[in-house]
């Protein structure tokens, strides 16, 4: 079975091997590109050597490109479960060869246990060691920028791949024995884990824990973390992006209040304005402004790498428990 | 070999609304030949997939050599299947397939495989996928013959042969079986191979068993019987009409004594198995014996 196995796979094996290959030099090219630049301007730094200088070049430099190769090591189970998972058992449905394959000596559930655990079990390797060299590879940068929670980065790191192309896998295997139909499997496969993927980063994994709730004076906003804008407007006055080292900050738009608890208008800034006060940061100060976020700590991530790996992990039994049990009972 | 090969008891495969299989109930016994004959749609390879445990009945019960089918790994050992259109890995080489039976089956054969594959003439380098539709035939026909099963079962294995191919692959089978000791279940829906390879029969139409028996039996039980009007309005226990046709002046019966005495009835003639068969197809069908003697040459 092993052998079968291995000789319906070997096509598949050797391009896909070819890819991984390809994207593993690039992995590697990027963990030397980011060292280098890392080195030149962190490292050998001479002047203005502050950690929040530090994040901005990294960031500046290799924001977008890690972004895309998270995207990529976040799509290769995608695939993997699209072209190995769903055409497993569809494909032999679809061209009747199953009516070879399950009428030789050997039982559904065990031909299905082998090319699980060996088609399966290289897949979950292939993306998982894809993500981990990525992982490596983006050492300093994360040391540096410290946000990895962020959505492409989350998922594209450490644990959560392994269970991602776990998840993927299964998906297809189920699917194809329902629906019978390999393309309808590789579409399906695609869509569910894409689903999977927006409602893990957006609804779900944000509350993996009760958020810690914290506020903050006004004139720590640069001090506590970093904000992407600090305004006032005709809405009032708030923080937006507010970021805190290393924890993910759930709070996307924090309103500023003053000692009231209100949040503060533009009447009472052009109050400022009149009394000589054109400074927006000394105007707030001077109302006892304060903003309050809400937050996953830094010390969380592992846990939600459990988590996330876990929760895919977790439905990708349930898949596999559905072919198992459906299959011995046929599929004609 | 005293266990039946195949027993159906209220055998029933349903597809939503639709049944594919009603109530069969049927014994063959072992060591026979037995042919499935009826038409397309009439639930041959249902009856042939629930025997070899592709698939589960809805209701009713089979045995398969006296046990569940597909139960276990014995099971499977003992039973070889060749599925309807002999399905085969395109891409895998004909003696990519034989390493795949030597694998999967512990007591595969190889020297039949070898034997079988050297008297095809099967090129042992070239892709499942190009042989012709003969060639896989002969390629699915040693797997499950080089297996050493107890019970071959074929799904309309020549359905999609030219004669030529048809003829050889029939050969092929007729040896095999003589070597062998096996019993073998066909299905087809050409009566004249299931005549020249069969010596059972089980008649399947519109979803269920018509008449199963020895062959030898049921042609020397089944009667054409002609007379005048009226005069076959009643006939003794144990005689059964299977199609009647009246005109004004004389009434034709095809009748299957089952008394197993010797029918005394004026004017029985026995009838051929192809005339059987249709008789009961075309019952089922709801048409009665006219067409039959429109298809007599």
């Amino acid at each position: 079975m092993i052998w079968l196995t291995w000789r319906q796979m070997r096509t598949q094996t050797i391009w896909t091997t070819g890819l991984l290959a390809a994207a593993a030099a690039y992995l590697l090219w990027l963990a030397w590109a980011i060292r280098d630049y890392y080195d030149l301007n962190v490292t050998n730094c001479t002047s203005e050597c502050t950690a929040d200088n530090a994040r901005r070049l990294m960031s500046q430099q290799f924001e977008l490109t890690l972004m895309l190769a998270g995207m990529l090591v976040i799509a290769v189970p995608a695939f993997i479960g699209a072209f190995w998972g769903a055409p497993l058992i569809s494909r032999e449905l679809e061209t009747g060869t199953h009516r070879l394959a399950w009428t030789q000596t050997i039982t559904r559930t065990h031909w299905l246990a082998v090319k699980l655990t060996i088609v399966g079990g290289a897949s979950i390797l292939a993306s998982g060691a894809l993500a981990l060299l990525l992982t490596w590879a983006t050492e300093p940068y994360d040391a540096a920028v410290d946000n990895r929670f962020t959505a492409f980065t989350f998922a594209a790191r450490n644990l959560a791949p392994f269970g991602y192309a776990a998840l993927a896998f299964s998906i297809g295997i189920t699917v194809g024995l329902l629906t019978r139909r390999t393309l309808v499997a590789m579409a399906a496969t695609m869509i569910a884990f894409l689903l999977f993927q927006i409602l893990m980063a957006n609804a779900l994994r944000p509350h993996f824990a009760e958020p810690v709730t914290a506020t903050y004076e006004f004139a720590e906003v640069h001090t506590a973390g970093s904000a992407d804008t600090v305004g006032i407007g005709p809405d009032g006055a708030a923080v937006q992006g507010f970021l805190l080292p290393g924890a993910w900050v759930l709070t996307d738009t924090a309103p500023v209040v003053d000692t009231t608890g209100t949040q503060i208008t533009m009447e009472q800034f052009e109050t400022c304005e009149a009394n000589g006060v054109t400074d927006m940061d000394e105007c707030f100060t001077g109302l006892g402004a304060t903003f309050t976020v809400q937050y996953q700590p830094a010390d969380r991530y592992w846990t939600f790498q459990w988590i996330e790996a876990g929760i895919a992990l977790a439905l990708s039994g349930i898949l596999l428990a559905i072919a198992f049990w459906k299959l011995p009972r046929g599929v004609n | 070999m005293t266990t039946p090969v195949l027993t159906a008891h209220a055998l029933t495969k349903r597809y939503g609304s639709h049944n594919a299989l009603t109530e069969a109930t049927i014994d063959i016994p072992a060591g026979r030949i037995t042919g499935l004959v009826g038409p397309n749609g009439a639930g041959k390879s249902t009856l042939l997939a629930l025997a070899a445990g592709l698939i589960r009945p809805t209701s009713g019960h089979i045995e398969v050599l006296g046990r569940r089918p597909a139960a276990d790994k014995h099971q499977l050992a003992r039973v070889g299947f060749v599925a309807q259109d002999t399905p085969v890995y395109a891409g895998l080489t004909v003696a990519d397939h034989l390493t795949l039976g030597e694998k999967l089956n512990p007591g595969w054969d190889p020297d039949i495989a070898r034997h079988r594959i050297e008297q095809t003439g099967l090129d042992p380098k070239k892709k499942a996928g190009r042989l012709s539709g003969g060639q896989k035939a002969q390629l699915a026909l040693t797997l499950a013959a080089a297996k050493r099963p107890e019970l071959l079962i074929f799904d309309e294995p020549v359905a999609a042969l030219d004669p030529l191919a048809r003829r050889a692959f029939l050969q092929s089978l007729m040896e095999f079986v003589a070597d062998l000791d096996v019993s073998v279940i066909l299905s087809s829906h050409l009566i004249g191979d299931v005549e020249r390879v069969c010596d059972h029969l089980v008649i399947l139409a519109e979803s269920r068993v018509q008449v199963a028996g020895d062959i030898d039996d049921l042609t020397a039980n089944h009667y054409r019987v002609v007379g005048p009007r009226g005069t076959l309005d009643t006939l003794p226990a144990g005689i059964d009409t299977i199609a009647a046709d009246h005109t004004d002046r004389q009434t034709t019966l095809i009748v299957h004594n089952t008394t197993g005495q010797p029918l005394d009835l004026p004017g029985a003639e026995p009838i051929g198995l192809e005339d059987m068969v249709l008789t009961y197809l075309h019952r089922a069908e709801g048409l009665g014996a006219p067409i039959l003697q429109e298809t007599r040459s």
